[in-house]
């Protein structure tokens, strides 16, 4: 994998550096914005931050990485003013400076440009940037004002907004620019970035990315947190690693590559965790799916998976990747086409199919997997009180046994039954998801985009599992637009164009670079090398 | 500590210290016939409150409870000079409420309507639907009619040593419901579309029959709680459960039933209901005038609310804590 995930970068680096030699200009405002040190910080006794050196310069985008609880949100809350540190030295321009709250960040130009966005879908972009600071005119909202400030904003850092476009009728892309034009009608010097691409399709991240690249140009220091090494490697200047709670390096650009990443985020080599052998397929248990359509969005789709088998799904946001697998589980309710399971029509009820042993994890696990106000024992056993009731009275201590089995089965930390489960780590939550299937006797496990959000650690172990589970005889169809993931994991992949299959690969084929261009509509010619 | 037992401890103990407050200062507060009374006062709010806490937990809310209450009561009193059989007659009360409960489910689950308005638009159908059944004398004027001296319904007044029958059928009900609610797949499944309706659905979960069963459950409440207080007052006023959708949900809210759904359970309900006719009763033998009940009551929404949302961020912040 280490050598396939090297072509990558290699790859989707190349594909930009023409780009970037134009625009990257470090060197006209070189000057270090923020600088932290010594950052220290305790949680009623456990420390979260330990020593930490940290710098951000103007006009450098400097990425942010590490697992999940190796302190980058504990670090950036307290240069936001959410925490307060408990011991070292924050300077913004040179000068020493207390950060107390939100505002006291804001006023000396930090801006955050939050995961969830924080735009009201009802009002326009105008409306929304000056939103709690309206500009007014004896007491009369000055809109012309208003309008033509945000108009020149957009006109100064060539954004592609309407002022007056109304939120809600606006992409996430257009969103995420609208958001960080607030922060610059704010004076904004350091825009920090949390994960920015997580709802975005690839050609909206690339627009991002260019308005990142604009950004740095007229000399704003941009932070950017992601899990995703190629954004990091296309976009940064500098690289700071994080684990356990402290500054394991600083990389200049140049010196990024995935492998010596990952190998600083984990503090292990990662290199031997991929040997993959051919896998056993199960023939006698098979998912036919055919001439399978859905609205617009699935025109014919056809395919048989196996038991055994990991059938990946590839293709852009939109291609009809998600509604096809939605479609098989019953969230979609199809309008042509047969499914069938071991020669079985599969149903188009949810509740049934999950009888039957279909297992989903969807793609936004906020909005339909987790039920965050319940523990985490009750998010796994929610699937299964088939197997933990009878006549509809729940066996307390079968249920407490099957949590506490999924708990240790899955690694779920901290490994609290009771714990909300809105509480726990990303990572962690989506063990919890994935545990709530596999601890049923699955047939058919759907999943859609399995390790978005989640760390380098935990994808592992996430691999490992699904890995076991398909070599147990279960079916496992995943979408995802990992392509890393996509290629370590897959026994096939099929790649989806427009809601039909453009082009299918088996093990040995599958690279990157192949899927990639399937994607965006390019067949690979046999024996291209790239 | 679990943080539902640590809200649990904080209602009981309130409700404790008040009754210690008023027993030490008014001598007329604690003696067997005053507290056998509240807690007679209570049953008739407190068996409401149970089933509005089926319908919030899972997310709702029944503003129709009230004026389902007035049409049930009505119905019983008339069923009562028909003749029918006390037994009957509460029988067919909680039967009458599940009906109404199944219709405003089905406003909610097939019309799609939010649960707000159409339990609200089906509050004043009930309420309707009460004045077209009521009693009316020669001249069309309506009047009240009290259940026959000789009716069998009127047995239900009774008591069990000073304890009367609805106190024991709310304690019972209380019990029944929180088994219900913790321990069955209904229950449980209540919860998650309280909590989060779409991850619910993609795991499996019926949303709209859960909800019709919620429901319905409120509705038998509503329409046992009614059947039983018209036979303590011998009669069914037209306004025997006015305003008490309301008082129910503040009820709920007192005793930590969230409103939109996911926490609290039916014993929060019988707390939150028995705080509020204690604080009544209390009050009254101090002679405090009605006007204040209402403020007070108003107050004490107010306070619990801000309460639950600071003590829930706590609770969550004290488990990040310990997650992290």
């Amino acid at each position: 994998m280490e050598d396939r995930t090297d072509k990558t970068y290699e790859g989707a680096g190349g594909a930009e550096n023409g780009n970037q030699n134009d625009t990257v200009n470090t060197e006209a405002n070189d000057g270090v914005f923020l600088e932290a040190k010594g950052i220290y910080k305790q949680f009623s006794g456990v420390t979260v931050l330990e020593d930490a050196d940290f710098s951000v310069n103007c006009g450098e985008v400097h990425a942010l990485m590490g697992e999940n609880g190796a302190g980058k949100s504990t670090l950036i809350k307290i240069i936001t003013g959410v925490y307060t540190k408990d011991a070292g030295e924050l300077y913004v321009e040179g000068k020493s400076v207390e950060i107390h709250n939100r505002q006291d960040a804001r006023n000396l130009g930090i801006q955050v440009i939050y995961q969830e966005l924080s735009l009201i879908p009802a009002l326009t972009v105008t409306e929304n940037i000056f939103l709690g600071a309206e500009t007014a005119k004896h007491g009369w909202m000055d809109k012309k004002a208003m309008r033509e400030r945000v108009q020149s904003l957009i006109e100064h850092y060539g954004f592609d907004l309407d002022p007056d476009a109304v939120v809600d009728t606006m992409g996430m892309a257009k969103r995420q620019m609208a958001e960080i034009l607030k922060a610059l009608a704010f004076k904004a010097k350091l825009i920090i970035m949390d994960e920015p691409t997580s709802s975005l399709s690839a050609a909206e991240s690339e627009k991002l990315f260019e308005t990142i690249d604009g950004l740095r140009n007229r000399g704003a220091g941009i932070l950017y947190i992601s899990h995703r090494l190629d954004e990091v490697y296309r976009l940064s200047d500098r690289l700071t690693v994080m684990r356990d709670g402290k500054i394991v390096g600083v990389l200049k650009k140049g010196e990024i590559d995935p492998h010596t990443v990952t190998t600083m985020m984990i503090g292990r080599d990662v290199a031997g965790d991929e040997d993959k052998g051919a896998t056993k397929r199960y023939e006698d248990h098979w998912l036919e799916v055919k001439n399978l359509s859905y609205s617009h969005m699935l025109k014919d789709v056809n395919f048989t998976a196996y038991g055994g088998e990991i059938l990946g799904i590839g293709g852009l946001v939109g291609s009809g990747r998600t509604e096809l697998i939605r479609c098989i589980y019953g969230a979609a309710k199809r309008s042509g086409g047969t499914i069938m399971l071991d020669g079985k029509p599969v149903s188009r009820s949810i509740r049934r199919n999950i009888r039957n042993g279909f297992g989903y994890v969807p793609e936004d696990r906020h909005a339909e997997g987790l039920v965050p106000l319940l523990n985490v024992e009750k998010n796994i056993t929610i699937a299964s009180y088939d197997k933990l009731s009878s006549a509809s009275l729940v066996n307390r201590r079968k249920e407490i046994a099957w949590a506490d089995k999924a708990i240790k089965d899955y690694d779920i930390r901290p490994p609290m039954r009771t714990l909300a489960a809105g509480s726990l780590s990303g990572g962690n939550q989506q063990k919890t998801i994935l545990g709530r299937w596999l601890s049923r006797d699955l047939r058919l496990l759907l999943l859609d985009e399995p390790t978005v959000g989640v760390d380098v650690g935990v994808k592992m172990d996430l691999y490992r599992l699904l890995r076991e589970f398909a070599d147990n005889g279960a079916i496992v169809v995943m979408v995802s637009s990992d392509l890393a993931e996509l290629v370590y994991l897959s026994d096939r992949v099929l790649v989806m164009r427009d809601g039909r299959f453009f082009e299918e690969f088996t093990r040995g084929n599958i690279t990157q670079e192949s899927l990639l261009l399937a994607a965006s509509g390019v067949h690979t010619e046999e024996g291209m090398s790239l | 500590m679990a943080s539902k037992t640590i809200r649990r401890m904080i209602s009981i103990g309130l409700l404790l210290i008040m009754v210690i407050i008023f027993s030490i200062s008014s001598d007329v507060f604690l003696n067997f016939g005053n507290i056998a009374n509240l807690l007679k006062d209570s049953a008739y709010l407190g068996l409401i409150a149970i089933g509005m806490a089926f319908v919030i937990i899972g997310g709702g809310v029944d503003l129709s409870a009230g004026g389902m209450a007035c049409l049930v009561g009505i119905l019983c009193v008339r069923m009562s000079t028909m003749g029918l059989n006390g037994f009957l007659i509460v029988l067919a009360g909680v039967i009458l409420g599940m009906l109404c409960g199944f219709i405003n489910a089905l406003f909610v689950t097939r019309v799609k309507l939010t649960e707000f308005v159409a339990t609200l638009a089906l509050g004043f159908v009930y309420s309707g639907l009460t004045l077209i059944f009521a009693f009316r004398d020669d001249r069309g004027t309506i009047t009240s009619v009290a259940i026959p001296k000789w009716s069998s319904l009127r047995a239900f007044a009774g008591n069990v040593g000073g304890i009367f029958y609805i106190t024991i059928v709310w304690i019972v009900v209380a019990v029944i419901a929180y088994i219900v609610l913790t321990r069955t797949t209904f229950g449980l499944h209540t919860y998650s579309i309280g909590s989060h309706a779409k991850s619910a659905q993609m795991s499996g979960v019926n949303n709209d029959r859960i909800k019709m069963l919620g429901y319905i459950i409120c509705g038998a409440c509503v329409g046992l709680a009614v059947v039983l207080q018209a036979s303590l007052l011998g009669s069914s006023p037209l306004n025997i459960g006015s305003g008490y959708e309301f008082q129910a949900i503040a009820a709920c809210v007192v005793g930590g039933v969230v409103l939109g759904g996911g926490k609290g359970d039916p014993i929060s309900a019988l707390v939150g209901a028995l705080f509020f006719k204690t604080l009544m009763n209390g009050l009254y033998k101090f002679g405090l005038a009605t006007s204040w009940e209402y403020i007070l009551q108003g107050g004490i929404i107010v306070v619990a609310t801000v309460f639950d949302a600071v003590f829930n961020r706590a609770t969550s912040k004290r488990l990040l804590a310990r997650a992290q």
